[in-house]
């Protein structure tokens, strides 16, 4: 199946999903992805694998750790209410070190909120989001191909390193219809195997899953453990995109949806003869700290774009470490950052002094 | 109780202007709260077809004060309301006393809900929770629930060449209300204005916890006419599917017995959600639901004659 089909995001993904060997998938019904469980009430049966719809998502992303823990990949999606109810059972994962891939097409919060596109989930999906001293790895895809393409990697970072990974996409994504490419891709990572699954003891050694460390000083150690393997993903997994970065004076940082408008933006702005580029982190973490750490040595001012009110902008000032100046615009609750908004930013900071160092202002 | 004419003449607790579906029967049990008594009530519902379109912003159908938390807790957020109010009776003497109701659908209340609400009903809270049972998550687009009955076809149960929709028989929920052993737990239905609007009333009125489950048959989830609602409503109970019975301090009393029990597939083929359900290789499926109904009304008729 290779040639292109026209898909909704939240169908496309999951017959990726469907195709990145998914043996289980486990849901509860929230808008705006409530065709992923339909789709996979369907095609899940059709392929001999599991499909449950839960009472909860509480209780979906405790039989996510159930079916991980025999070994098998295991998903769940829901949308950012959802996510909220499914943090202590992404704690118990991250604690009991199973993979697991979580979607999140996110809607307006806090609270009910509403059901139109957002980002306003980024500080829960990129700090951990529930207790413990623990991180995800977060996927940020801009279109339904990423959607698609980020299936296959979200299952294996997760069979990897033996954590949850969670794809942040959004309802713009998630109800848009795209052209896309879905095909069965071979995976070239080396996956670890899962000598510690679950599978009955009978002639071996026993298996332990668990997070509960009392002895003194256990938890500390399993914690440091954690940390080592967070290196490895700090060190390993980090991806962006950069675009039309040459001689310029403003580099707009914005992930997913608002990376798309940011990027149209960034095409404007060029035309006017303004001089603005666009990073656009794909791992939100590990965030792309050290691309946007060095190219705060080159430019001097960057500009975050974000649908809420201002999360990812505090990972940028973060990397850029007082070196330039951070501008943000954002845009919450459903409201979508519009191409003229970030141009008319664009446009007034192009003369205020940032510019590429030692290059010196355009005008 | 004031007759039906009376009672319309009275201030509903649920104005018109909300945006439920034409032809939804909610309104029927809603518009009752206020006209069945004269307590003052507080409403609470949690997430779902009824909370979204009485109370999208800046508007609001209730004429009474109401409070929506979440989904999966509107047990649980009556059970504080009620708590104030009971301290607030108590600290001040004058105080006319508040009745509290939780409403609540299929899905907010057999699935997600119902450790807040067994837990409500244990503790004992002055509260009357009425359940909406439709069927299934309608709200996000007819997800399959722990209500949705053996064979109906919901997006996450399809219907196809080898699996005839839900594969599971519904959870009997009034059920588990009685094994809590509160004051009062009863079924009605949309279709039966005095019977439903004497349980509201008992409910509301009576000091203790109570649980009404309402059968509400949803257009667009069973697919049928928007003018269909009440006769469906009406066949379930002629085929004993939702037999309206209330139980009172554990004594049962069946309020309907039809003449004549007519067999569950008038019911059944009658909505688009079991069409499924013609094909010849289905027809097991019908009579085994048509012998869980009887042996569902054979048990309760059964009860109300111990009692």
């Amino acid at each position: 199946m290779s040639e292109r089909v026209l898909m909704c995001g939240n169908k496309a993904l999951a017959e990726a999903a469907i195709l990145a060997g998914c043996d289980a998938y486990f849901g509860y019904p929230i808008t705006p992805q409530n065709e992923i469980p339909a789709y996979m009430s369907r095609r899940m049966p059709e392929e001999g694998r599991v499909f449950v719809q839960s009472e909860s998502e509480l209780a979906a992303i405790s039989m996510v750790f159930g079916a991980s823990a025999t070994g098998k990949r295991a998903m769940t999606t829901s949308s950012s209410p959802g996510i909220s109810l499914m943090q202590e059972g992404i704690s118990y994962l991250a604690g009991a070190e199973l993979p697991a891939v979580v979607v999140n097409v996110m809607r307006g919060g806090p609270g009910l909120g509403n059901i139109a596109p957002s980002q306003s989930d980024y500080f829960q999906a990129t700090r951990g989001g529930g207790h413990g001293d623990y991180r995800t790895i977060v996927l940020a895809p801009s279109t339904v191909q990423e959607m698609v393409d980020f299936m296959p990697l979200a299952f294996d970072l997760a069979d990897q390193y033996t954590m949850t990974v969670l794809v942040l996409a959004d309802g713009i994504l998630g109800q848009m219809m795209e052209p896309v490419v879905l095909e069965k891709k071979q995976s070239k990572r080396k996956l670890p195997p899962k000598d510690w699954a679950l599978t009955g003891a009978n002639g071996r050694k026993q298996h332990i899953v668990r997070s509960l460390w009392l002895a003194d000083g256990r938890l500390e150690e399993q914690n440091r453990k954690l940390q080592t393997k967070y290196e490895q993903v700090l060190k390993n997994e980090v991806l962006f995109e950069d675009y039309r970065l040459e001689g310029a004076e403003v580099v707009v940082v914005a992930y997913g949806v608002a990376a798309r408008i940011a990027r149209s933006a960034v095409d404007s702005a060029r035309e006017e003869g303004i001089a603005a580029g666009l990073i656009r982190p794909i791992t939100l973490w590990p965030f792309p700290t050290e691309r946007i750490g060095k190219a705060a040595d080159k430019y001097g001012l960057f500009l975050a774009v974000e649908m809420n009110m201002g999360q990812m902008v505090e990972d940028v000032r973060l990397a850029v470490e007082g070196k330039a100046s951070v501008l943000f615009h954002g845009r919450s609750g459903g409201g979508v950052p519009a191409v003229e908004d970030i141009v008319g930013i664009l446009r007034q900071a192009s003369g205020s002094g940032g510019g590429e160092k030692g290059v010196g202002k355009r005008k | 109780m004031p007759k039906l004419q009376e009672m319309a003449k009275k201030k509903t607790a649920f104005s018109s202007g909300h945006r439920l579906c034409a032809g939804c029967p909610v309104p029927i049990f809603t518009k009752m709260l206020t006209r069945v008594t004269d307590y003052d009530i507080v409403v609470g519902s949690a997430t779902g077809c009824l909370e979204v379109a009485s109370s999208i912003f800046p508007y609001s159908a209730w004429n009474v004060p109401w409070i929506h938390t979440a989904f999966e807790n509107a047990a649980a957020t009556m059970s504080g309301v009620e708590a104030m109010a009971r301290v607030r009776s108590k600290r001040n003497g004058n105080a006319k006393k508040i009745k509290c109701v939780a409403i609540g659908g299929d899905g907010g209340t057999y699935d997600i809900g119902i450790q807040a609400l067994s837990a409500a009903m244990e503790r004992g809270h002055d509260l009357l929770y009425i359940c909406y049972d439709n069927g299934a998550y309608m709200n996000t687009g007819i997800q399959r629930s722990g209500a949705t009955p053996l064979g109906a076809a919901t997006t996450t149960t399809p219907a196809g060449q080898v699996i005839a929709g839900k594969q599971q028989q519904r959870k009997d929920l009034s059920k588990i209300m009685v094994a809590h052993h509160i004051d009062y737990v009863a079924q009605a239905s949309i279709h039966d204005p005095i019977d439903l609007s004497e349980k509201i009333k008992k409910g509301i009125e009576l000091d203790g916890p109570a649980f009404l489950n309402i059968l509400s048959p949803c257009v667009p989830g069973w697919r049928i006419n928007p003018d269909m609602a009440v006769e469906s409503a009406s066949l379930a109970v002629e085929t004993c599917f939702w037999p309206l019975y209330e139980v009172d301090s554990g004594d049962y009393t069946v309020n309907y017995k039809p003449g004549k029990k007519r067999p569950v597939s008038d019911w059944l083929l009658t909505q688009g959600r079991f069409r499924h359900l013609k094909d010849p290789q289905w027809a097991h499926l019908i009579d085994e639901f048509q012998s869980l109904i009887d042996e569902q009304w054979d048990w309760l008729v059964a009860q109300e004659k111990k009692a």
